[in-house]
């Protein structure tokens, strides 16, 4: 409505009022008394309301004005009957609130479009073989690279820890290694200040230049503004400082440095896969058109090159690729079950609307009876609902906003990719509000549906009480909706908590408490051979077993619940080699000899290793029992012998087959992470096998925290320039790994419990309201010499009836959800009974107790009053 | 008014009050009730307009940009709403004259064949 407008209707009365009053005294004139003059002029004039109305109509269009009319009137009605309204916009708050807070993260997870140029040509290529990933070799790559003909750019990256000793603190930082054009050709990002790398820069010699984020610029140099070409020691080399990357999406990444990605002559086979491989397409070749390209040169180089033989490429849209499987699928499920949270608070909604209709059909009726059309109701009753589901939504927002920020800080740090997002965004608002809609046209359509049906002669006759067998079937068929799906969400809710039980309580295999671990980040190229590495090893041993308070020391690669650094493909000794793509592969732990007795593990056949199995000895291998399961089945463990290709300390290759004897049997432990599940594992003596990079565990007769720093001092006085990273007590790590299972076990378990409470309040009143509607019929049946315990039967009976079948329904819900859920759960059967039986069980209660209460009480009131009460 | 005289009185038709009003305004600008005396007086009583229903017209009028109000003084000096006719509305009412006409006359054609042949 334009101001014109606005101005004409706000004067319209006053010249009303003068058009009636020129007209009366004109017929005062032609010689009327007061009286009549003034009564013909109003006559004349005709229904000044409708006049008004009209006018109105002129101005704003009639669907707005009857639309902003309802809205007017729903909140008339809303405020009258406010503990109605509170309870039913609280109950919306909470399923929006937690749809939204979740969709806040699935959105940034797993939907956002990626801040780059083009996104959709970029992709990622892994080396394949029967259906299993892996990472590139050198070789492929730069074969890859150089015979393409789909590619923009190929580009390969590998993650490392670099020591960045510049300032007054050394630190430890995360970086990648680059291949020129990665970041502007292939990303398609410029940079801050200064340039990217350089073709001419990713050859050995000439690659120490370095490209940092804004971030690190920011915290590490100070804003440096002359940061450019100056030096910067990394892994105690000089580096020149070349470029900063832009502020935003490449500070969220964990890694803050970037330097060239140059390969030595060492690193160019075909046998260690290391790299990590993207690409841009050009533009109109498709991921089919890519694949099949790089699938041709793959075909060749498995001719070539023993190591490629059976291996292809896959080529995936870069999308979630480096997202965890199983954080994925927590998020889908999440996102279920908030809906499923959504639906119960619709439907608790719904029912309370449908029980406040049944005390308002007589004002529908009255509306009806002067003329309001069935539309007219219909819209009204779906007003009132949108306008119940908008408030929700409003409060819903601010609260899930707090929800967000608590699930975040509850949740483990490597649970999303370090670069996500997560934020209240415009997308997940649109999400909000389409959700709330939706929300409020599916709770409020079945009490809207009923009200435009009403029959109006009944309803006016039957003088408030509404027996409408309808009305209770579709009130009934809400209990039963609610009911299977409470039971399907707190099926899952108890399955994630059993599984976080599970996982507190596991059998490890080895003993947790005072143990200290942490890793020897060696910089490469600083221990080369197997000789050095040794003799550092053993002196470093040597001095930590020498101080007091400490029992014996390890060196091992892998840790218990940590999971180990390599697998290989291996192959029993005694028959013809097989190509690599098809050996089995095990976990593969190098450790020294002390490692059993450190972590406490059981021996179960055979010998454990002893200080004997030296370099230069006889090979000798043990393995754990999944191992000799898997494996060896039907054969004695101890006369077979293991063969795998060697390895090269430190460098990113293989070298020819040797044999590993096996001498040993142990009692398998936790040797993955808890959900992750555990592997079989080989372990050799590290003297045997070294590797310049390795961890240490010690095992301590006083509380490990307080040998740290004898530890660090130790180390520091081998080696002043290396630090000792992730230091920490093997029940800190426990805790850590059990803090994935214990996230999901709150969320599902807290999404579960609201879903629990919001249903049995919703079943409870349902079917209180449906028994206290037969007060009357009670008092009937009583006066005509129905015992109180026949009347209460009856009543149990009927509630038992809906009970049952929505306990039937979710059965069929539960088994669909715990399905879905096993893949992340540790140690839990899809159809979980326990868990089941808990949920079912106090569900069934609150459904009894709903029935008994109120029928109690109805066969309490005195027969005579209950007629009365007409 | 007796039952009489209500008979020999024509309901007006649908949209042709808006007709009626944009030729009263020819003759200069004027308020509503003035408008609604006017159309009864030109058309000796025979035309029964509601006169409530007036000031919806002059607001659709208004709306189209047909017609303007202003401020100004009624006969018994007091303020009211005077509505003028703009340049749009003097085009208007040429088209909706030559509209009526034609429509007036096939009525009248259809209504009194015979005379139309004569």
């Amino acid at each position: 409505m334009n101001r014109k407008g606005k101005q004409l209707l706000e004067d319209l009365d006053q010249e009303i009022r003068e058009h009636i009053e020129l007209e009366t005294q004109e017929n005062i004139g032609r010689g009327m008394s007061p009286g009549e003059a003034r009564y013909a002029a109003l006559r004349k004039f005709g229904n000044v309301t409708r006049v008004k109305e009209d006018a109105r109509g002129v101005w704003i269009p009639v669907w707005l004005e009857q639309l902003l009319q309802d809205i007017r009137y729903a909140f008339r009605l809303l405020h009258k009957s406010r503990a109605y309204t509170v309870v039913a916009i609280l109950t919306i708050t909470l399923g929006i609130a937690a749809t939204t807070a979740i969709f806040s993260i699935f959105y940034a997870t797993l939907l956002v479009p990626f801040p780059y140029p083009e996104p959709d040509q970029l992709v990622v290529v892994w080396s394949m073989a029967n259906g299993h990933r892996r990472q590139v070799s050198a070789g492929d790559f730069l074969d890859w690279q150089r015979d393409n003909q789909v590619f923009q750019v190929l580009g390969a990256v590998r993650g490392d820890q670099f020591n960045l000793s510049t300032g007054a603190r050394p630190e430890q930082i995360e970086g990648s290694y680059l291949t020129p054009g990665f970041l502007d050709q292939l990303i398609g990002d410029k940079p801050f200040m200064g340039r990217y790398v350089l073709p001419e820069e990713a050859v050995p010699g000439k690659d120490h230049v370095v490209i940092i984020t804004h971030k690190l610029w920011q915290r590490y140099f100070a804003g440096d503004p002359n940061i450019l070409n100056k030096k910067i020691h990394l892994n105690g080399q000089p580096y020149t400082v070349i470029g900063v990357q832009p502020p935003g999406q490449p500070d969220r990444l964990g890694r803050q440095l970037v330097v060239p990605l140059a390969f030595t002559p060492e690193q160019l086979n075909h046998d260690a896969w290391w790299l990590v491989v993207l690409g841009r397409m050009k533009s109109g070749v498709s991921i089919a058109q890519a694949k099949a390209d790089l699938d041709r040169i793959a075909r060749r180089d498995a001719e070539l090159y023993p190591a490629d033989k059976g291996w292809g490429v896959s080529v995936e849209p870069l999308k979630n690729d480096f997202l965890d499987r199983d954080v994925q699928t927590g998020l889908n499920l999440l996102m279920g079950a908030v809906g499923f949270l959504l639906l119960i608070a619709c439907a608790n909604v719904a029912n309370l609307l449908l029980a406040r209709g049944t005390t308002r059909h007589r004002e529908v009726a009255v509306r009806a009876s002067i003329g309001a059309s069935r539309t007219q109701i219909f819209r009204q009753f779906l007003i009132e609902s949108l306008v119940l589901a908008g408030l929700g939504g409003i409060l819903g927002i601010g609260l899930a906003w707090v929800l967000m920020k608590v699930i975040l800080a509850a949740m483990p740090p490597y649970m999303l990719l370090s670069e996500t997002d997560v934020k209240m965004s415009m997308p997940v608002l649109l999400f909000t509000v389409a959700s709330t809609m939706l929300s409020g046209v599916l709770f409020g359509c079945a009490p809207a549906w009923q009200a435009a049906g009403l029959n109006l002669n009944e309803a006016l006759k039957e003088g408030g009480r509404p027996p409408s067998a309808d009305r209770q079937r579709m009130r009934r068929g809400l209990v039963i909706a609610e009911f299977a799906l409470a039971l399907s969400l707190l099926a899952g809710g108890g399955q994630a908590i059993h599984s976080f039980w599970n996982v507190e309580h596991v059998n490890l295999g080895f003993r947790s408490d005072h143990l200290l671990a942490f890793d020897l980040p060696v910089n490469e190229g600083k221990l080369d051979g197997a000789a050095k590495i040794n003799s550092f090893y053993r002196e470093v041993l040597g001095e930590i077993n020498a101080l007091p308070g400490v029992t014996h020391a390890a060196v091992s690669e892998g840790m218990p619940l940590l999971g180990v650094r390599f697998g290989m493909p291996f192959q029993i000794a005694g028959k013809e080699m097989e190509d690599m793509s098809r050996r089995p592969v095990t976990g593969f732990n190098m450790v020294t000899p002390q490692f059993f007795n450190v972590y406490e593990i059981q021996m179960l056949e055979g010998r454990s290793l002893t200080p004997e199995d030296e370099e230069g000895g006889r090979r000798v291998a043990v393995v754990d029992e999944r191992f000799a399961k898997q494996f060896l089945s039907g054969m004695d463990p101890l006369s077979q012998r293991i063969v795998m290709n060697e390895m090269v300390p430190g460098a990113m290759k293989l070298g020819p087959p040797v044999e590993w004897q096996i001498v040993g049997v142990y009692r398998s432990m936790q040797n993955g992470r808890p959900e992750a599940g555990n592997f079989p594992e080989m372990d050799v003596p590290f003297w045997q096998c070294p590797w310049p990079q390795a961890r240490i565990t010690v095992r301590a007769s006083i509380d490990p925290d307080l040998l740290a720093k004898s530890i660090s001092d130790v180390v520091q006085s081998l080696d002043p320039d290396l630090p000792l990273s992730n230091l920490q007590t093997m029940d800190r790590t426990l805790e850590q790994v059990a803090h994935g299972s214990r996230f999901l076990a709150f969320l599902f378990g807290g999404f579960a419990g609201i879903g629990m409470l919001l249903a049995a309040v919703g079943i409870y009143g349902v079917m209180s309201f449906a028994v206290v509607q037969r007060t009357h019929e009670i008092g009937v049946r009583m006066a005509l010499g129905a015992s109180r315990s026949g009347v209460l039967g009856m009543i149990l009976k009927d509630g038992m009836v809906l009970t049952m079948a929505g306990f039937l329904l979710g059965i069929l819900g539960a088994y669909g959800v715990g399905k879905v859920m096993h893949g992340i759960l540790f140690n839990v059967a899809a159809f979980d009974y326990w868990g089941f039986g808990v949920v079912a069980g106090a569900l069934l209660l609150a459904g009894i107790l709903a029935c008994f209460v109120p029928a109690h009480r109805a066969t309490l009131v005195d027969p005579m009053k209950a007629l009365r009460q007409e | 008014m007796s039952t009489r005289e209500q008979k020999e009185r024509v309901e007006l038709l649908q949209g042709t009050l808006d007709l009626l009003i944009l030729r009263t305004l020819v003759l200069g600008p004027t308020h509503g009730q003035a408008i609604a005396k006017a159309i009864e007086l030109k058309s000796d009583d025979v035309l029964q307009i509601e006169q409530g229903s007036l000031y919806p017209a002059l607001h659709r009028l208004i709306k189209r940009g047909w017609i303007s109000v202003e401020e100004g003084t009624s006969e018994n000096n007091r303020k009211a709403k005077f509505y003028e006719l703009t340049a749009r509305g003097k085009k208007q009412l040429q088209v909706e004259v030559s509209k009526w006409d034609k429509l007036a006359g096939a009525i009248a054609r259809i209504l009194r064949p015979t005379e139309e042949r004569e």
